[in-house]
């Protein structure tokens, strides 16, 4: 049974379509991630299932029940917001012990519920700190904590890491992942962050222009993208043109600058594209005679980043293309230097379709 | 329309428009039927420019409109010779005794123009204290009433204003642009001129004008120590009640006039704020240089004595009160305690009634304030728009105006008020309830929308969460601006002035005709217990609130 449902939500300021008739299910304590470019449309559908905005058409369900038309306050949702919007005049304690004071929980049981989760998340020592007096880390915690405390039925996280340094925000997406699986509690996390989104979500709906992309578990998203913008947005891929297309084999052959390359299929796309990531794109100093294929490439700089390196190479109609090869295993070619590189099996055919700029 | 709003709007469409019939009630009706008496002819009814035909030609308020404006630019650009470059010097030095400094946003506050006006009197006036001193040296001072007294005493009074916005101005100013020029090999002389002087131009010209509109406004100054010499806001309360019971015309048209005239500086000032303030990058202001050898004796000295020139007026009325007098001569070195239990026990009226009328005003227009700016900054709306203007309005109407305007329109007709507290209190509200807006609005911009959204996602409803998240992130800027309209709606004069009436006399009223009655002592007694009053809750609400009254101080 599906916790979250979207059916045919649809929401337009004037003429600009922010939502467009999008629908999607999200399932029992499923961690569910919107990922996408700014203006996407990502927090926007967030807002719509917490409560802030009205769609112009659908439904939203949760669980069983309508709440397309009930107002924020009772839609009983855990909300975490990218500034965390905590009460400046509230000391932690009171911070969480807020919504169950709402709730007119019994006081002793507010106590207890409240020394439950602030322990939890590793904050039990510091009820009487205002949030002024909280590090940023600190701060998430305490969000996190009020918007669970109160038991909501989802839980509703807007770039909730985005404040963070890099390094407390590789922490807290531990953290958060943690307690989401301890508590079972089904959750739509928004991000931008695609590394973000890979290595929390159970599923990952990528988003652009108010519509799903592609909606996948990480892996597929990662390994099978569908489009040229889910290639390009999850992780880095070249993209390169093509001029004809033949079937051979399990795949294609297909013409591209200075030669002909095999990618494996299968493609029902009109308009396409080759997608690889620079770690399959494999370069030697001679052509090498396998069934792939090969084509001639000039090398323009080599980038040194300590595990890997990578090369930045110019194909014959001018474009250029990444390649990574490990540290270890660096060929350490000059700039200028004539190389020939291949397309590993991983290479796919990819829609470019309202190819965005 | 209400039913294209969002849902979040709607609720509040209602309290909008209850706002604004209050403003329209207090300030745009009045002001209309103002524009409309200046030029109808009060016997047929008829059009007629008949009133600034005689503004115009006739020489007395011809030459009071342009004094108005000499007055005006001289005491403004005076205010900024000192107030700029003793902002500078505080902000830029370290000195000993730099810490007195921080009185002088107080002092604003706390010594009323009424009690300066008094006090420079007692010191300079006809048989003045400091002036017969001087005679006994053999200096002969010109008379005080005039120009001098009034230009003199204007400047004092005004240049903490002038002060307070450069301060704010420098300490805004990002310091690292200092150190390009220094390091582009500029000399600190030619730094300060091609630097930071055009960088803190436009502040230099908002708060010139700041004082300009201020001594248009003021009418103590020119009451008391003009003399001969006419300004509109003294003009038009001689015209005013020399009209009284008749037709209103030359008032009216005065203060259309002086509507005007405050309105042009409002305009371009707002123009200049929008243009020409530069984008500057939030940096840290330029860390002050600790002053050494001359240089620090010299600011000492200037510091303490604009500190001292500015608590003079309270030492003075303070040494008035407890003076002995017989009539308007003052017995110097003796003490009793007559005119201030005179004032307490046999006349406490005027105490009583500004207390009350303050209490009134200071606690309606803090409600006020709170529901409006709240509509301005999170619910915007069309209605929302236009209140945002029309709160603004009394800015540009001075006191005495704003008094005019409202006795005209509510002495006779459906809704009679001239004559009532209310229309006392009211003036004090429409006059003060614009700065605590800004007070509020200020603490409200500074307050994220997602606070309010988390309360609602815990499940309170949008009105409630207002009431339990909003207010009391707000209480701090609610309960300074609420002390600082109390305390200023306390030493209020040009619009009480024209809406007093027998029995209903204030501190600042009971001050100004004892002053014209020659009774400075008794005029003392009340300028005393004025302070005292003012100073109380100011002290209070500093000490043990913590409250930041004035956005900047001198720390």
């Amino acid at each position: 049974m599906a916790d979250i449902t979207l059916d045919r939500v649809h929401k337009q300021y004037g003429s600009v379509t922010i939502i467009d008739q999008l629908s999607l299910q999200v399932k029992h304590g499923e961690f569910f991630t919107l990922l996408g470019p700014s203006g996407c449309g990502k927090t926007t559908l967030l807002r719509m299932i917490a409560g802030f905005i009205q769609p112009d058409q659908g439904r939203i369900l949760i669980g069983e029940q309508d709440v397309t038309r009930l107002p924020a306050h009772k839609r009983e949702t855990g909300m975490v917001f990218q500034d965390y919007a905590l009460f400046p005049d509230k000391t932690v304690f009171d911070n969480v012990a807020y919504g169950l004071r709402v709730r007119k929980v019994p006081a002793e049981q507010i106590r207890q519920r409240v020394h439950r989760i602030l322990e939890r998340v590793e904050l039990s020592h510091l009820p009487d700190r205002y949030p002024g007096e909280l590090s940023g880390g600190q701060r998430q915690r305490v969000a996190l904590a009020r918007a669970l405390v109160i038991e909501p039925r989802i839980l509703l996280m807007d770039e909730p890491l985005s404040n963070l340094d890099a390094k407390l925000r590789i922490q807290m997406r531990d953290v958060i992942r943690e307690l989401q699986l301890e508590l079972q509690i089904t959750t739509i996390f928004v991000t931008h962050d695609q590394e973000e989104a890979l290595s929390m979500s159970d599923r990952i709906a990528l988003l652009r222009k108010g519509r799903i992309d592609q909606l996948d578990d990480p892996e597929s998203l990662y390994q099978k993208p569908v489009s040229s913008y889910a290639a390009d947005f999850i992780g880095a891929a070249n993209l390169v043109k093509i001029s004809g297309m033949q079937p051979h084999g399990q795949g294609f052959q297909v013409s591209v600058p200075g030669g002909s390359v095999w990618v494996a299929g299968p493609c029902n796309h009109k308009q396409v594209c080759i997608a690889v990531r620079p770690e399959h794109v494999i370069i030697s100093p001679v052509g090498i005679n396998s069934e792939l294929g090969s084509i001639p490439a000039t090398v323009v700089f080599r980038r040194y980043l300590g595990f890997k390196v990578t090369y930045c190479l110019r194909l014959a109609d001018g474009s250029t293309i990444n390649a990574d090869t490990p540290a270890s295993q660096d060929p350490r070619f000059e700039p200028s230097t004539q190389v020939h590189v291949s397309f590993g099996r991983q290479a796919r055919l990819v829609s470019t379709s309202e190819q965005q700029a | 329309m209400i039913g294209r709003l969002p849902p979040d709007r709607a609720p509040w469409v209602i309290p909008a428009l209850l706002a604004l019939v209050v403003l329209v009630f207090f300030v745009v009706w009045p002001l209309a039927s103002l524009l409309f008496k200046s030029v109808t002819d009060f016997r047929t009814g008829a059009f007629t420019l008949e009133g600034f035909k005689t503004f115009i030609e006739d020489p007395t308020y011809r030459t009071a409109f342009f004094n108005t404006v000499k007055l005006g630019i001289i005491s403004s650009c005076g205010s900024m010779l000192i107030g700029a470059p003793l902002a500078y010097v505080v902000t830029r030095f370290d000195f000993p005794g730099k810490g007195v400094v921080a009185i002088l946003p107080l002092a604003t506050i706390v010594v009323p123009d009424i009690v300066v006006s008094q006090a420079w009197l007692m010191m300079l006036g006809n048989n003045g204290l400091l002036r017969n001193v001087l005679s006994m040296v053999g200096i002969e001072l010109p008379s005080f009433y005039g120009w001098f007294g009034m230009i003199y005493t204007m400047i004092l009074n005004d240049y903490t204003y002038a002060y307070i916005g450069m301060l704010a101005a420098l300490k805004a100013i990002d310091g690292t642009i200092e150190e390009a020029a220094t390091n582009l090999g500029a000399s600190d002389l030619r730094r300060l001129l091609t630097v930071t002087l055009p960088v803190l131009a436009p502040a230099i010209l908002i708060n010139t004008m700041v004082v300009f509109t201020l001594a248009v406004d003021n009418f103590s100054i020119p009451m008391i120590l003009g003399g001969r010499v006419d300004v509109l806001s003294s003009l038009t309360y001689m015209t005013f009640l020399s009209e009284m019971g008749g037709d209103p015309k030359m008032q009216s048209v005065l203060a259309v006039v002086s509507v005007i005239l405050v309105g042009v500086v409002l305009f371009v000032q707002k123009v200049i704020v929008e243009r020409k303030t530069y984008q500057m990058q939030q940096g840290r202001a330029p860390r002050p240089v600790k002053a050494q050898g001359p240089l620090a004796v010299v600011l000492t000295t200037m510091a303490l004595f604009f500190v001292a020139v500015s608590l003079i007026p309270a030492i003075i009325v303070m040494v008035g009160a407890f003076t002995q007098s017989s009539g308007p001569v003052m017995n110097y070195g003796t003490f009793t305690l007559e005119n201030l239990g005179r004032a307490l026990r046999q006349a406490p009226g005027p105490i009583l009634n500004s207390l009350m009328l303050a209490s009134v005003a200071a606690v309606a227009g803090t409600a006020f304030a709170c529901i409006v700016s709240y509509l301005i900054v999170k619910k915007r709306m069309m209605v929302v728009s236009l209140l945002d203007y029309v709160v603004m309005l009394p800015l540009a109407i001075s006191g005495t105006v704003l008094g005019i305007a409202l006795i005209q329109t509510y002495n006779s007709g459906y809704i009679v008020l001239t004559g009532t507290w209310i229309i006392m209190a009211a003036a004090y509200f429409v006059r003060k309830v614009p700065f605590s807006i800004r007070s509020a609005s200020g603490a409200l911009y500074s307050i994220p929308e997602s606070i309010e959204e988390a309360s609602i996602n815990l499940g309170v409803s949008p009105i409630r969460s207002f009431f339990k998240v909003i207010l009391p992130i707000m209480k701090p800027a609610i309960l300074a601006a609420a002390i600082l309209m109390w305390v200023t709606s306390l030493s209020e004069i040009s619009a009480t002035i024209v809406l007093y009436f027998g029995g209903m006399e204030t501190m600042p009223i009971e001050m100004y005709r004892q002053i014209d009655a020659g009774y400075l002592a008794r005029a003392s007694a009340y300028g005393v217990i004025l302070m005292v009053i003012i100073l109380v809750p100011v002290y209070l609400a500093i000490r043990f609130l913590k409250l930041d009254l004035f956005s900047v101080r001198g720390r």
